[in-house]
C-alpha cells in the first residue's frame, strides 16, 4: 500500500523518551506508604518434602507476616502458564511443601526491610527428607532410573475418547493433533462459545466449559477469565506452531479437556505415568544415538515405509538442543497492595489485559477484583505472557500482613523460578531423493520437561518441521519426560527453535552428500499457499497455514546476501588457521490468532484516543496496531492517544502479548473497530447533513459528502448528542464481556468505535524468516565469529519496518545464542544448578552479534487476513539457530557436533579427533 | 572452642569436615607436658631401681643362660624403624602446613601412609604367626606387675614380680598405638580414592557427605592423638634407664644382666618361641 | 538455619584513609575483616550471604593507592588503579602494551571501570562449586566437587592440580608476571616485596587461599621494571563470549629476539592451573633458537607435557597447546574489545 501514511512507516513510539531516558516506571520502581518487602525461602535440595518451624523468625522485630503453601489456593486449573501452556491439577502453586526443584519457592516472609526479612529466613529452622530426584530425562529412562514426581516420570494423554458430537470430537482430535484451532470451523465454535479468543479454536471452547463447570458466578470480567485462559493458547490456533499447540496440544490436549471438564467428548487430561525403556532398548542404540523405546506420544501423515524406500540417502542422526533461561533484563518482580477488597498488582508481564484471569486463579479471586498495572516490562521471551504465578506471593503476603508488600526477584532467583526452554533430545531419519525432496521424516523427541505442567515442545518441534521442510511422510513419537529442574514454559518459539535447530544440520549434512546447494534444497521443499503441516487429522488431511513465501524469501535472501559469491568465495575454504563457512535455515512460526476486539473514541477534541490492552514488553505492537485504526481513518498519528498499562484503564478484550499473535490479531481488531467508526461517521453525517451515510467519505479527519462536510470533532459531538450506539451506550451483542464492562465505563465521552475482529480465516497464521549466516571459525581456539547474517521475513504487510528490523536482530541474537554460547548446568550427583548468573549461563553478548547484520521482509501481505499483517516475533529464532551451526558444519565438517550450544571446547576436541566429535551426546545439562 | 569443625553439604545441610586444629596444639602441649612432668619426676623423686644384689644372685644362678639373649628379631626391627619413618613423614607432613609451614604435602602423605599401612598388614601377620603373640597384650595378670610398678615409682623397695618379653609400660603404649594408628590407617586408607594417586580410579562419592565427615573427623582425632603418643615414645626411648631397651631395637639383643634384671624368666623363658635358644653369642 | 543467598549481611563499613590505618584496622579484626577493593569479586560473596565479615575495610578513600608512578624505567601501579586507568596509561601503552592488552580483555567497559588492577590479580577463582557456596576443600571443607565422576568441569584445571582443581582467571596476572613484576606488600611488620612468581600460590601450598597475602596485609602496589620494556608482546584471551567473560585460557609473552633469534622470552599461560602457570621449561627450550613455526610448534608440544585432563576439559590441552604457538609466532594480538 504505497499511499500509506502510517502503516508501512517508521515512527518514534510514545514510550521511548521514557525508557532510554529512565522515567519509565517498572514494578520494581514503585513505592507506597507503608510497604514491606518480601524475600522467598527456597528449596536447598532438588526434590524433598519439607517441615519447618517460623516461631523464632515470626518473634523477631520488624517481621510481619510469613506466607507458606498452605495459604495458596489449590492449582488454578486452566491458567495461562505460557504460550499454548494451561495449568493442570499437579500445576506449581507458587509455595510448596513438596519442593520439585532446587530453588523452588517454600515460603515467603515479609519484614520492614530486606535485610530483616533475609535474617528472618536465616533464623528459620527447616527440615529435608530428601526423595529420589533426576536432572537428565534419559538417567530417567533407564530401567531402574529415577523419577522426578512421586507419581512417575513422563507425562502422557490417556487414548481420545470415542469422537463424540462430531463436530467437537473430530475437532478435539485435530486439536489433539495440534492442528489447534483447526481452521475456522473450531474456531467459530470456540468463538461463540467463548465470546472471544476464537483463535484458541477448541481450546477457548473448552475453557468456557470450565468456567460453566469452574468459577461460574465470576462477573463480567469473569465471563472472559476462562476464555482469557483459553485463548492463550491461541498460538495453538495460531498453530504456533504448529508448534506450541501442537506439542502443547500433545500432552496439553488433554489440558483443554481439563478446562473443558463436563463438555462432552473432551479428551481425558494428561496424567504422570512412570515410564522407563529396557535394557535391551539401551543396547540396540548404537553408540551416541537416542534408544527408540517405546513413546508415550505419536502422529503421522502419509506411509513413511514407502517414503523411505523413494529416497535416495538415508540419514539417521541423534541432536541434542540444550535447556535455556529466558533470562528477561527484568526480573519478575512485584509489589501488591489491597483497596476495598480489590488487588493491584503492580508487576512484569508480557500481556496487560490477559494476566487479570491468570492471577485472578493463582490468588483464588474473581477477575473483577484483580487490577493490573504493568506499563514497561522488561522483556518476558515467553516467561511473562500471562505474569508469573510468583506474583501471588507478595499478593496474598500484602492480604496477610495487610500492608503493601514489594517482592524484588534476584538473579539468581530468576533463574529457578524464571522459566526456561525445554531443551530435546530428538533422534531423526530423513529420506531424501536425488534431487534434493524430503521423502520421509521419522522422527523421536525426548522433551525435558521440568517439573511441572506439560510442554508441547517435543511434538511443536515435529509440527514446525513438517511445515518448515513439507515432507512427503513424517511420523512423529516422544516423550515428556519430567526433571527435578526449574519449570519450563513457552520461550520465544517453543518447540520451533529447538526443532529447527536440530533438523537443519541433518537436512544440510544431507544435502552436502547429495551434492546439492543448500539454498536450492530448501526452495525445492519449501512451503507455499496452503501449505499443510502436523498429522493427519481424521478426515485424512491436514491442517494448513493462511499463507507461505518461503521461496519468495529464499530468492530474495539469496540475492540479498549474495549467497552464490560466498558460495564460491567462502564456503569451506581455509586460510591458514581460519575456516569459513555458509549456511541458510528456513524457520516458521506463528503468525496471529483471531476473534479479539477494537475499542477506541473519537472525542470532541477530534483526537483519538485508543483502548490498548497489550502488553509493553519492548515490542511497539502495543502501538503500532492502532496506527491501522488511524490509517483507516486518516487521522495523523499526532492527534492520536493510547492509554495502556493498567487494566483499571477500561481496555478491550486483547490477545495475549505472546506467540506472535499481537500485530495479526490486534490489526484486525484495530481494522473492525475503525469500519465501525467510519460506519458511524458516514451515519452521524447523513443524519446532520441528509443523504445516504453510503454517499459519505471520510477522510483527512473529515466526514464529507452530498450535505456538506463536518470534522471528527464536531462528529464527536454529535454522537453524543445522538446517544446510542454513537457514543457507546448501545453496544455490539458479539463483542467479549470484557470488553462490553470498559466500553460501559466509557459511555458518553465521544465517538464510541467498538467491534470484535469477526473476519473469515482460511488456516493458521504461521509467519516465516529465512536466515542466512557466514561464520569464521579459527581452528586453533575453536572460537567462531559471525561475519554476516541475513534474515528475510515473510510476515505479510510490513507495519512498522525499524520494530521488524528490531524483532529480528533481537530474535537472531537469541537464535546466536543458542547455537554458540547458552547454556544450563546441572551437577547431577546433587541435582542443584551451577550456572546460574549470566556469566555462568551465557546469554550472547552484543560483540558476539554477528558484523555484518541484514534484514528484509517479502513484503506480500497475507491473503487470510483485512490488513495483510502477520507477526514476527518466534520465527527468527530458529533461523538463526540453524543457520548459524549450519555455517559451522559448512566450515569444519558435518560430524564436528551433534548438540548445541556449539561451544569452542566441542570443536576444538572435534578437531583434534580428525573432524570427528568427541562430546557426550545425551547427557544433558553439562 | 569448637573441637569439631562444621561446614554445608550441597544441599545446605551441616555436616562435619575436621577437627579443629587446636586439638592438634592441645596434643603436643599434652606431650611436652608430659616429659617434662616426668622428667622433673625422676631427677627429683626418689623412685627405686632393684637392687644389684638381686640382680647378681639371679646372674648366679643362671648362669648357663647366653651372655646376649635376642630380643627383637631382625624383621621386627626392621619393621619398626619403617613404620617409625612413615610415622614422623605423616605427622610432619600433616601438621607442618598446619603449624605454618607451608608446602606441596599431600603426595608425600598419602605414599608414607601407604607405606605404614602395608608395614602394619606385615606386622599383624608376623607378631600373629611367628612371634609370641600374647607377650604384647596386657590383661588382668599383669595387675601384680602394675601395682610393683608404681610402688617402685613412688619409692618403695618391692620385690617382683618382673615383666615378661615386654613391661608393661610397652605394653600399655603398644595398646594405645594400635587405636590411633589404626584408626588413622584406615580412615586414611578410605581417602586414597578421594585424591589423584593414580592407584586407584577417582569416586568421592562412594560415602556420603555425613560419612566422609566421621571419617576426617576420626582421621583427625587419631592423628592429634598420634602426636602426643610419639612424644612420649621418643621421651622414653631416650632416657637413661631405658636405653637398654632402644639399643636392642637397634642391634636386636639384650645382656643375660639385663634379662634377669627386667624380665621374669618364666614369663620370658629364653628359648621360647620369641627367642631361640640359640643365643645371638653362639650365632 | 535455613539457607538464603541474598541480600549483603550486616557489617561495619570502615574507609580508611591511609595504608596505615587500613593496616591497622585489618590487624584488628583478623579474619573477621574483608577487604574492599572494586567490588567485583568480595560483592557476590557478600550478597549470597556467603561471607560474613565482621568488618569490611574499603580502600576506595586510599588516596596512596591509586595512580601510575614511572620508576627509574619502570612502573609502580597503585594496586587500587581502575582497569580503565591502566589501559589509558601513555607508558603502559607505550613500553609495556602487553599489560595494556591483557586490561583491556577483562570483562566489560563497566567492569573495568570499576575494577582495581591489584583486585584483578587477587582475585579468587571462579570455580562454580565453589562460588556456590558448597564447603569444598578451598571452603575448609574435605572435598572437590569439581573433581568428580559426574562433575561439571569444562573451565577448570589441567595443571598443578592438587585435591583443588580451581584455576585463577585473572588476565593481568599472566601477563604481569611475563613482564617480571614483584608485588608491594604491606603488613602491621612492615613493607615486603615479592616476585610476581611468588605472589600466587597454589593448593598443594595452601588450599584456602589465592595468593600470600595474610589477612592483615595489603597489596599496595605492583612494580613492573624496564627488564621487558618495549619487548616484543603477545597477548591473547579465549573465551566464549567477546566480552563479559572470564579466559578458558590465556596466553602473556614477552620476548627479546634479535636477527631472527630468541634472546629473551617470559611465557605465562593464565586459566590452567590455581597460579597463573609460567613456562620455565619451554622458555629455557627455546632461547636461542629462531623465531620460526617449528620452534613454536616445539614450544606448543611442550608446553602441555604432564596436563592432566577432567572430564570436560581436555580441550584446554590443544588450546594451550595452540595459544602457546601462536605466542611464539607472534602477529595478531588479542582479538580487539572496549
Amino acid at each position: 500500500m504505497a499511499d500509506n501514511k502510517l502503516i508501512g512507516q517508521n515512527y518514534t513510539t510514545p514510550d521511548l523518551v521514557a525508557k532510554v531516558t529512565g522515567k519509565a516506571k517498572y514494578a520494581e520502581d514503585y513505592r507506597v506508604e507503608g510497604m514491606l518487602f518480601a524475600k522467598l525461602l527456597v528449596s536447598t535440595h532438588p526434590h524433598a518434602k519439607v517441615t519447618f518451624d517460623t516461631s523464632a523468625a515470626l518473634s523477631m522485630p520488624g517481621v510481619k507476616a510469613i506466607l507458606t503453601a498452605d495459604d495458596m489456593p489449590g492449582a488454578a486449573v486452566g491458567a495461562t502458564l505460557g504460550e499454548g501452556v494451561q495449568a493442570s491439577a499437579q500445576a506449581e502453586r507458587g509455595l510448596t511443601n513438596e519442593p520439585l526443584y532446587q530453588g523452588e519457592p517454600i515460603l515467603a516472609v515479609a519484614a520492614i526491610d530486606e535485610k530483616t526479612a533475609a535474617e528472618a529466613i536465616e533464623a528459620i529452622v527447616v527440615h529435608y527428607d530428601p526423595l529420589p530426584f533426576v536432572v537428565d530425562p534419559i538417567e530417567s529412562l533407564r530401567p531402574n532410573g529415577p523419577n522426578a514426581r512421586t507419581q512417575g516420570n513422563v507425562w502422557m494423554r490417556p487414548a481420545a475418547p470415542p469422537a463424540a458430537p462430531g463436530a467437537r470430537g473430530a475437532a478435539n482430535d485435530a486439536r489433539g493433533a495440534n492442528a489447534a484451532g483447526t481452521g475456522a470451523g473450531a474456531a467459530a465454535g470456540a468463538g461463540t462459545a467463548s465470546g472471544g479468543g476464537q483463535a484458541a479454536g477448541q481450546r477457548a471452547a473448552a475453557a468456557e466449559g470450565s468456567s460453566s463447570s469452574g468459577r461460574a458466578a465470576a462477573a463480567p470480567p469473569a465471563g472472559a477469565a476462562p476464555s482469557a485462559a483459553g485463548a492463550p493458547p491461541a498460538p495453538g490456533g495460531a498453530a504456533p506452531a504448529a508448534g506450541a499447540a501442537a506439542g502443547a496440544a500433545a500432552a496439553r490436549g488433554g489440558r483443554e479437556g481439563r478446562g473443558g471438564r463436563g463438555a462432552a467428548g473432551a479428551p481425558a487430561p494428561p496424567q504422570i505415568a512412570v515410564w522407563k525403556w529396557t535394557d535391551e532398548d539401551f543396547a540396540k542404540a548404537g553408540p551416541g544415538q537416542l534408544p527408540l523405546g517405546k513413546a508415550t506420544d505419536e502422529w503421522v501423515f502419509g506411509n513413511v515405509e514407502e517414503g523411505f524406500k523413494k529416497a535416495d540417502l538415508i540419514l539417521d542422526e541423534t541432536f541434542m538442543t540444550q535447556s535455556t533461561g529466558h533470562q528477561p533484563l527484568e526480573t519478575r518482580t512485584a509489589m501488591a497492595y489491597w483497596q476495598n477488597g480489590k488487588l493491584f498488582l503492580h508487576g512484569s508481564t508480557q500481556s496487560t489485559v490477559q494476566t487479570v484471569a491468570s492471577v485472578a486463579r493463582w490468588t483464588g479471586l474473581t477477575p473483577d477484583k484483580v487490577v493490573i498495572v504493568s506499563e514497561y516490562t522488561g522483556g518476558g521471551f515467553g516467561s511473562k505472557i500471562p505474569g508469573a504465578i510468583s506474583m501471588a506471593i507478595p499478593a496474598l503476603l500484602s492480604k496477610k500482613a495487610n500492608a503493601p508488600v514489594m517482592m524484588r526477584i534476584t538473579r539468581e532467583d530468576e533463574h529457578f523460578i524464571g522459566r526456561a526452554r525445554p531443551g530435546i533430545l530428538a533422534r531423526v531419519k530423513l529420506g531424501m531423493r536425488k534431487d534434493g525432496r524430503i521423502t520421509a521424516i521419522d522422527m523421536y523427541a525426548i522433551c525435558d520437561n521440568g517439573p511441572y505442567d506439560a510442554q508441547g515442545d517435543g511434538r511443536s518441534a515435529g509440527t514446525t518441521i513438517s511445515l518448515a521442510y513439507q515432507p512427503e511422510t513424517m511420523r512423529w513419537r516422544g516423550l515428556t519426560v519430567l526433571t527435578n529442574t526449574p519449570p519450563k514454559t513457552s520461550q520465544r518459539a517453543p518447540g520451533g527453535a529447538q526443532g529447527i535447530g536440530l533438523f537443519e544440520p541433518i537436512l544440510s549434512k544431507a544435502a552436502k552428500k547429495l551434492g546439492l546447494d543448500q539454498v536450492e534444497v530448501r526452495r525445492i521443499n519449501a512451503p507455499a499457499g496452503h501449505a499443510p503441516f502436523g498429522p493427519a487429522l481424521p478426515n485424512g488431511k491436514q491442517a494448513y497455514v493462511t499463507s507461505a513465501f518461503v521461496k519468495e524469501a529464499l530468492d530474495k535472501g539469496h540475492e540479498l546476501f549474495q549467497w552464490d559469491a560466498k558460495k564460491a568465495s567462502a564456503s569451506g575454504k581455509k586460510q591458514g588457521r581460519l575456516a569459513r563457512g555458509i549456511g541458510v535455515a528456513v524457520s516458521p512460526y506463528s503468525g496471529g490468532s483471531i476473534g479479539f476486539d477494537g475499542l477506541f473514541i473519537i472525542k470532541p477534541d477530534g483526537r483519538i484516543t485508543f483502548q490498548s490492552g497489550i502488553g509493553n514488553l519492548g515490542t511497539h505492537s502495543m502501538f503500532d496496531v492502532h496506527r491501522q485504526a488511524a490509517e483507516m481513518l486518516g487521522q495523523p498519528w499526532e492527534l492520536c492517544d493510547v492509554n495502556f498499562g493498567n487494566t483499571a484503564k477500561n481496555l478491550p478484550w486483547t490477545c495475549i502479548s505472546a506467540g506472535s499473535q499481537t500485530a495479526h490479531a490486534m490489526t484486525r481488531a484495530a481494522h473492525a473497530a475503525a469500519t465501525d467508526a467510519i460506519k458511524k461517521l458516514q451515519e452521524i453525517a447523513a443524519k446532520a447533513h441528509g443523504g445516504n451515510p453510503d454517499a459519505y467519505k471520510v477522510a483527512g479527519g473529515k466526514v464529507s459528502g452530498p450535505g456538506g462536510s463536518m470534522t471528527f470533532a464536531q462528529a464527536a459531538q454529535k454522537a453524543i448528542e445522538y446517544g446510542g450506539k454513537f457514543d457507546g451506550h448501545e453496544l455490539p451483542e458479539d463483542i467479549n464481556n470484557f470488553t462490553k464492562t470498559s466500553a460501559k465505563n466509557l459511555v458518553g465521552q465521544g465517538l464510541m468505535a467498538v467491534a470484535k475482529d469477526a473476519y473469515p480465516r482460511d488456516g493458521q497464521s504461521q509467519s516465516f524468516v529465512v536466515g542466512f549466516a557466514e561464520v569464521e571459525v579459527d581452528t586453533e581456539t575453536g572460537n567462531v565469529t559471525v561475519i554476516d547474517y541475513t534474515a528475510i521475513a515473510d510476515v505479510g504487510t510490513v507495519l512498522n519496518p525499524r520494530s521488524l528490523k528490531g524483532q529480528l536482530f533481537g530474535g537472531s541474537m537469541l537464535g546466536l545464542g543458542h547455537a554458540r554460547t547458552q547454556r544450563w548446568a546441572y551437577d547431577q550427583q546433587y541435582g542443584v544448578a551451577l550456572a546460574r548468573r549470566f556469566y555462568q549461563n551465557k546469554p550472547p553478548t552484543i560483540l558476539d552479534a554477528p558484523l555484518n547484520f541484514a534484514a528484509d521482509a517479502v513484503g506480500l501481505p497475507d491473503p487470510e487476513t483485512p490488513t495483510g499483517i502477520r507477526g514476527v516475533g518466534e520465527p527468527p529464532v530458529g533461523a538463526a539457530y540453524g543457520a548459524i551451526m549450519n555455517a559451522i558444519a559448512d566450515a569444519i565438517g558435518d560430524e564436528i557436533f551433534r548438540r548445541a550450544p556449539v561451544s569452542l571446547d566441542i570443536v576444538l576436541n572435534a578437531l583434534e579427533n580428525g573432524g570427528q566429535r568427541t562430546h557426550e551426546a545425551l547427557t544433558a545439562h553439562i | 572452642m569448637d573441637l569439631l569443625r562444621w561446614g554445608r553439604s550441597p544441599w545446605g545441610e551441616w555436616v562435619l569436615t575436621h577437627v579443629s586444629w587446636s586439638l592438634f596444639w592441645a596434643s603436643l602441649f599434652a606431650g611436652v607436658l608430659f616429659f617434662v612432668a616426668h622428667a622433673s619426676y625422676m631427677l627429683f623423686s626418689a623412685h627405686r631401681k632393684r637392687s644389684t644384689a638381686e640382680t647378681d644372685a639371679l646372674e648366679a644362678q643362671f648362669k648357663n643362660l647366653p651372655p646376649k639373649i635376642e630380643r627383637h628379631g631382625l624383621t621386627a626391627r626392621l619393621f619398626h624403624w619403617v613404620m617409625a619413618a612413615a610415622m614422623f613423614v605423616l605427622l610432619f607432613t600433616a601438621f607442618l602446613p598446619i603449624a605454618g609451614v607451608k608446602f606441596a604435602w599431600v603426595q608425600w602423605h598419602w605414599i608414607a601412609g601407604l607405606v605404614l599401612i602395608a608395614s602394619i598388614l606385615f606386622h599383624i601377620v608376623h607378631a600373629t604367626f611367628f612371634l609370641d603373640f600374647w607377650s604384647i597384650w596386657v590383661g588382668p595378670k599383669d595387675i601384680p606387675e602394675l601395682k610393683a610398678e608404681m610402688l617402685r615409682e613412688f619409692g618403695h623397695d618391692v620385690p617382683g614380680p618382673k615383666s615378661g618379653k615386654y613391661p608393661l609400660g610397652n605394653r600399655l603404649y603398644h595398646l594405645a598405638i594400635v587405636f590411633a594408628g589404626l584408626g588413622a590407617s584406615i580412615t586414611g586408607a578410605l581417602m586414597i580414592p578421594r585424591i589423584r594417586t593414580g592407584l586407584v580410579a577417582r569416586n568421592p562419592y562412594y560415602l556420603s557427605d555425613a560419612t566422609w565427615g566421621i571419617t576426617y573427623v576420626t582421621h583427625g582425632l587419631a592423628g592429634v592423638g598420634l602426636v602426643g603418643l610419639v612424644i612420649a615414645h621418643v621421651y622414653f626411648a631416650v632416657r637413661p634407664e631405658k636405653w637398654w631397651i632402644t639399643k636392642s631395637m637397634v642391634l636386636g639383643f639384650i645382656t643375660r644382666r639385663q634379662y634377669l634384671e627386667h624380665h621374669e624368666p618364666s614369663r620370658w623363658p629364653v628359648g621360647s618361641k620369641s627367642s631361640s635358644a640359640k643365643s645371638a653369642g653362639q650365632a | 538455619m535455613a539457607v538464603i543467598r541474598d541480600v549483603m549481611p550486616v557489617f561495619e563499613l570502615y574507609q580508611p584513609a591511609s595504608i596505615d590505618d587500613a593496616i591497622k584496622l585489618l590487624d584488628k579484626h583478623g579474619a573477621d575483616a574483608l577487604v574492599l577493593a572494586g567490588g567485583l569479586d568480595s560483592m557476590d560473596w557478600l550478597k549470597d550471604r556467603l561471607k560474613k565479615p565482621k568488618a569490611v575495610v574499603d580502600l576506595g578513600q586510599i588516596k596512596e593507592l591509586k595512580g601510575v608512578k614511572e620508576v627509574n624505567g619502570g612502573l609502580e601501579i597503585g594496586a587500587m588503579t581502575p582497569l580503565t586507568e591502566v589501559v589509558k596509561h601513555p607508558v603502559v601503552r607505550d613500553k609495556f602494551s602487553l599489560l595494556m592488552e591483557a586490561a583491556e580483555l577483562v570483562a566489560s567497559p563497566q567492569i573495568r571501570n570499576q575494577g582495581t588492577i591489584g583486585g584483578n590479580v587477587s582475585q579468587d577463582t571462579r570455580c562454580w562449586y565453589y562460588r556456590g557456596g558448597w564447603t569444598c576443600y578451598r571452603a575448609g571443607g574435605n572435598i572437590c566437587y569439581a573433581d568428580t565422576p559426574t562433575a561439571v568441569n569444562r573451565e577448570h584445571a589441567i595443571f598443578n592440580a592438587d585435591r583443588c582443581v580451581a584455576v585463577n582467571p585473572s588476565d593481568t596476572a599472566p601477563a604481569l608476571l611475563a613482564l617480571d613484576a614483584s608485588m608491594v606488600i604491606r603488613g602491621p611488620k612492615g613493607e615486603r616485596v615479592v616476585p610476581a612468581e611468588e605472589y600466587w600460590i597454589g593448593p598443594g601450598v595452601d588450599i584456602t587461599r589465592m595468593n600470600v597475602l595474610a589477612p592483615n596485609e595489603l597489596l599496595t602496589a605492583i612494580r613492573i621494571p624496564s627488564t621487558m620494556a618495549g619487548a616484543q608482546f603477545y597477548f591473547e584471551k579465549v573465551r566464549d563470549r567477546q566480552v563479559w567473560d572470564f579466559p578458558l585460557v590465556n596466553v602473556a609473552s614477552a620476548m627479546v629476539v634479535s636477527g631472527d633469534k630468541i634472546d629473551k622470552i617470559r611465557l605465562v599461560v593464565n586459566a590452567v592451573a590455581a597460579t597463573p602457570h609460567r613456562l620455565k621449561n619451554v622458555e629455557t627450550a627455546i632461547i636461542g633458537k629462531a623465531r620460526n613455526e617449528e620452534t613454536a610448534d616445539m614450544a606448543g608440544k611442550m608446553a602441555v607435557e604432564g596436563a592432566q585432563t577432567l572430564r570436560h576439559n581436555a580441550y584446554k590441552v590443544p588450546l594451550m597447546r595452540n595459544l602457546v604457538k601462536r605466542a611464539i609466532r607472534g602477529g595478531a594480538g588479542a582479538t580487539w574489545t572496549s
